[in-house]
């Protein structure tokens, strides 16, 4: 994990100028209903306190004790900052143009040692744009070109340096099956052009991370040459961490039978696997719940691309959620315009068709926290917890409803036009 | 509300007309606006739309109003206090609903990029050269497509179906009922010009031909481009003028030109039989598409238009109406980086008339209300939003005296929806197209074009409690 995004003290200089300590923002955010998402429940009406960037309480109005000067926010909904569970904003621009497009190397179907961290970019304007929907967190990382396409992280969508918006990382590595990688390589002549090479791909690699990683631990102390460890390998390393399930298999994978060749894979290697995207996963509902696997469900309103997409359903969330499967949503990636989905508006439609205001909510916070590995610090409003916080005119779902500002760590962050 | 079946009225508890054989004449007895046109066939059978919340766009919104239908036209519409269905029709409880007329998207690729998208489907862009005039996108349009069944499950009923914007001029243009196995059925005018034409500038056809060392690279030499295929056909009309004088003037042995496909269409451009439908972004290439309107005379509609709110006014002064896209984000390529929400709340400010389109398959056709929502959010009037998702768009297409709005005589095209337009949580129920239930959310199978996986059929599963 890197460095710690809140407790930062703003303006060292101010600090020598100033007798008392400058905290980045003490705050009372109030609302006529406040989705905690947490043990508080919903409150109606309900106040948080946010000092040094961080939750101090949450509770009905009528008994918290609001210091009288502190900054205050008020709006009818107030919910925790949004995460979108899977994106590519940070590595692929808004121009769309080679100069700004960091998301896929083309150049071998192999690139676990490729990571997010190295390609983030904090003033990538479409990170602004996702915060003005409330959307504070994002897991991001490489695309989905390759069957092993790097390592993922969850960072916040607002800072200055990758460091200070990282929450987790690596969250994941990412691995694709399908028609992404085969569109990629078969023009080329190159493996993989076919499912099973995709397949054959990513298992021989698991398999000599393995025996890597056994090699690495084995080797002797003192060094005999002949236990001499392997030398370092990234790929090899990356991927030694999935097979141990110290980092997380994400497989995106739309058609069913991708879908049980992600499961088919975890299930050999005990990966700790999530499923990503999953379009026909309401086809295998057993299946994925039978292996345990929370899924990161595709952007609602995906469009039909490829045939793996033709049976998009908008209510895929609504029944893998019904039978039990933990799930989040996603944002997903966009090549064209809009460059960008929104998960807030993916997570509406998804509400709309059966999964209703209250699991389409968690789906976009404390749920996505939890598969994401970071509800330590973010998904609900909790003490303890990090100060991020929406604020909307009315029913976050609606799309005629409006973020009224969005708090960061404590500080306000945007305070959006529409 | 559950009872949503065909209901056939008794008479009993209704106010019977009193010579209910005379429509015509009942009809124009009760209606003040007296422009009932009179059912063509008397005898056909008469559908009674009873209870609904009417947003009729041109008349205003009756709160709980009634809508007769015959012989696939409105023939009455009204409040349900002052409308009695005739006895013999056939009653629809539409109470709770919301009813308003048939969405109109002016620039869709419906049937001519079908799903799912692959090499074989791909016939919307002749990028081969940059200017396709002679080629007519009826040709490649496939009424199978599932997305023309997904645009009529989200109350889409009219469409103008386009080639795609590779060229700089990308072919004809087909403006199509969303109806019928065969593009004749689904095409509006039967004869003569069926539709307009397809222009585009900026950054598309640059790129679609620049690269592989053809014209054209640049800006400047798409609108070169441009305005010589007009020139040609100014000089192909003197031609025929020229000869045709001859022949009236009783000369003999005169060389008889040509006649060329490619040009015919753009004679029709500047005759003002066929619009324009100019594919443009960037506020400077919204600019040299009205140059060129203004140098060749030519009907205009400008679409997408992403930058249309940093020339707005510019916009509204020569009165070219815009059809936009609204989209979740900016980006994607340059020139829609300031693609923004309330693009379509600037240019209603600035006096602009606008529709809403899908641009299918860029945003579905499914959530072009949603569009319209997002457009609402970021400031424009509902009442205007409403009216840029039906009668500015049939205004767009020269449809305004058919469709676009609930009034007698107009064909009807409706959409039944469960709630408020802008919602999310509305859903389409029914949609209608000529009088004809096109769709309805009830029937197992249609109700999968709706939410998506038609092509799984039966192994579609159940969802409890769903909407």
């Amino acid at each position: 994990m890197i460095g710690p995004a809140s407790r930062r003290w703003v303006l060292a200089g101010a600090l020598a100028l100033s007798a008392a300590p400058v905290w980045p923002q003490r705050l009372v955010v109030e609302g006529d209903v406040v989705h905690t998402m947490g043990p508080a429940g919903t409150l109606r009406p309900g106040v948080v306190l946010i000092d040094e960037g961080r939750i101090i309480e949450v509770g009905p109005v009528a008994r918290v004790r609001v210091p009288r000067d502190w900054e205050r926010l008020a709006a009818p909904v107030v919910t925790p900052g949004l995460i979108d569970a899977h994106s590519v904003v940070g590595l692929a621009g808004q121009y769309n143009v080679p100069a700004d497009q960091d998301e896929d190397e083309p150049t071998d179907p192999n690139q676990a040692d490729l990571r997010a961290i190295d390609g983030f970019n904090p003033a990538e304007p479409l990170l602004d744009y996702l915060l003005r929907f409330g959307v504070t967190v994002i897991q991001s990382g490489p695309g989905r070109m390759n069957p092993i396409g790097g390592q993922a992280g969850v960072f916040k969508t607002s800072g200055r340096t990758v460091e200070e918006m990282t929450l987790r990382f690596p969250s994941a590595v990412v691995f694709t099956l399908g028609e992404a990688p085969k569109a990629a390589y078969r023009p080329k002549d190159k493996p993989p052009a076919t499912r099973m090479a995709t397949a054959a791909l990513i298992r021989r690699a698991l398999a000599e991370a393995r025996a890597y990683d056994e090699k690495r631990r084995e080797a002797g102390e003192p060094a005999e040459e002949a236990r001499k460890p392997p030398d370092r390998d990234l790929k090899k390393e990356a991927l030694a961490a999935v097979v141990r399930g110290d980092v997380p298999a994400l497989f995106t994978a739309h058609r069913e039978d991708d879908i049980l060749t992600a499961l088919r894979i975890g299930r050999e290697f005990g990966l700790k696997l999530l499923l990503d995207a999953a379009t026909e996963g309401y086809l295998v509902r057993d299946e994925i719940l039978n292996a345990g696997v929370p899924v990161i469900v595709h952007p609602t309103m995906q469009r039909l691309a490829g045939p793996e997409t033709l049976n998009t359903t908008m209510e895929n969330a609504a029944l893998l959620a019904e039978v039990g499967i933990p799930i989040a949503i996603q944002s997903g990636f966009e090549s064209y315009v809009p460059k960008t989905r929104v998960v807030t508006l993916e997570a509406a439609v998804a509400m709309a068709n059966g999964l209703g205001p209250d699991r389409a909510l968690a789906a976009i916070t404390i749920d996505a926290a939890r598969i994401l590995g970071v509800d330590d610090r973010v998904g609900s409003l909790e003490p303890g917890k990090d100060g991020d916080v929406a604020l909307f005119d009315g029913d976050p779902f609606e799309f005629t409803s409006h973020v009224q500002a969005v708090v960061m760590n404590g500080r306000v962050v945007a305070r959006p036009e529409f | 509300m559950t009872d949503r079946g065909h209901r056939r009225s008794r008479g009993a508890g209704l106010r019977a007309l009193r010579s209910p054989r005379s429509l015509g004449a009942a009809l124009a007895a009760f209606l003040a606006l007296g422009r009932v046109s009179a059912p063509q066939e008397p005898e056909a059978p008469l559908l009674a739309l009873r209870g609904a919340r009417v947003i009729t766009i041109a008349r205003g919104t009756l709160e709980e109003g009634t809508i007769l239908v015959q012989g696939g036209k409105i023939v009455a519409v009204g409040a349900s206090a002052e409308i009695e269905p005739p006895a013999g029709a056939t009653v629809r409880d539409m109470r709770g609903r919301v009813i308003m007329p048939g969405i109109v998207d002016t620039h869709s690729h419906v049937g001519i990029s079908p799903r799912p998208d692959v090499e074989a489907h791909a016939d919307g862009n002749e990028a081969t050269d940059p200017i396709q005039s002679g080629l007519r996108a009826l040709d490649a349009i496939w009424p199978g497509d599932p997305g023309i069944r997904m645009a009529v499950a989200g109350g889409v009923t009219t469409a103008n179906i386009m080639p795609g914007s590779a060229n700089v001029m990308g072919g004809q243009t087909a403006y199509v009922k969303l109806r019928g196995k065969t593009i004749e059925e689904m095409l509006i005018h039967k004869e003569g010009v069926q539709g307009g034409m397809k222009m585009a500038n900026g950054e598309n056809p640059k790129r679609s031909h620049g690269p592989r060392g053809r014209a054209p690279a640049t800006r400047m030499k798409v609108a070169a481009l441009q305005r010589s295929i007009f020139i040609k056909a100014q000089d192909y009309v003197r031609a025929w003028e020229t000869y045709e004088r001859a022949v009236g003037e009783g000369k003999t042995g005169l060389q008889r030109p040509d006649r060329n496909l490619d040009l015919e269409p753009v004679v029709e451009i500047l005759k003002g039989q066929r619009t324009v439908h100019f594919h443009t972004h960037r506020a400077d290439d919204i600019l040299t598409a009205l140059r060129l309107a203004d140098e060749f005379g030519f009907k205009i509609v400008l679409q997408h238009v992403s930058e249309g709110h940093l020339v707005a006014e510019e916009i509204a002064r020569r009165n070219a109406p815009c059809s936009i896209i609204v989209t979740e984000s900016p980006g994607g390529k340059l020139e829609a980086v300031q693609l923004r929400m309330d693009n379509a709340a600037a240019l209603e400010r600035a006096g602009v008339k606008v529709a809403f389109h899908s641009d299918d398959n860029v945003v579905n056709s499914r959530f072009l209300l949603r569009e319209a929502a997002l457009a609402v959010r970021a400031g424009m009037s509902e009442q205007g939003a409403l009216r840029a998702l039906t009668l500015h768009a049939a205004e767009m297409m020269d449809l305004a005296d058919r469709i676009g709005s609930i009034e007698p005589g107009k064909d009807a095209d409706l959409v039944v929806l469960s709630g408020p337009p802008f919602s999310v949580r509305t859903q389409v129920l029914e949609t209608y197209i000529d009088g004809e239930q096109v769709f309805d959310r009830a029937r197992p199978a249609d109700r999968r074009f709706a939410t998506g996986g038609f092509d799984v059929g039966e192994r579609y599963p159940t969802l409890e409690g769903a909407p």
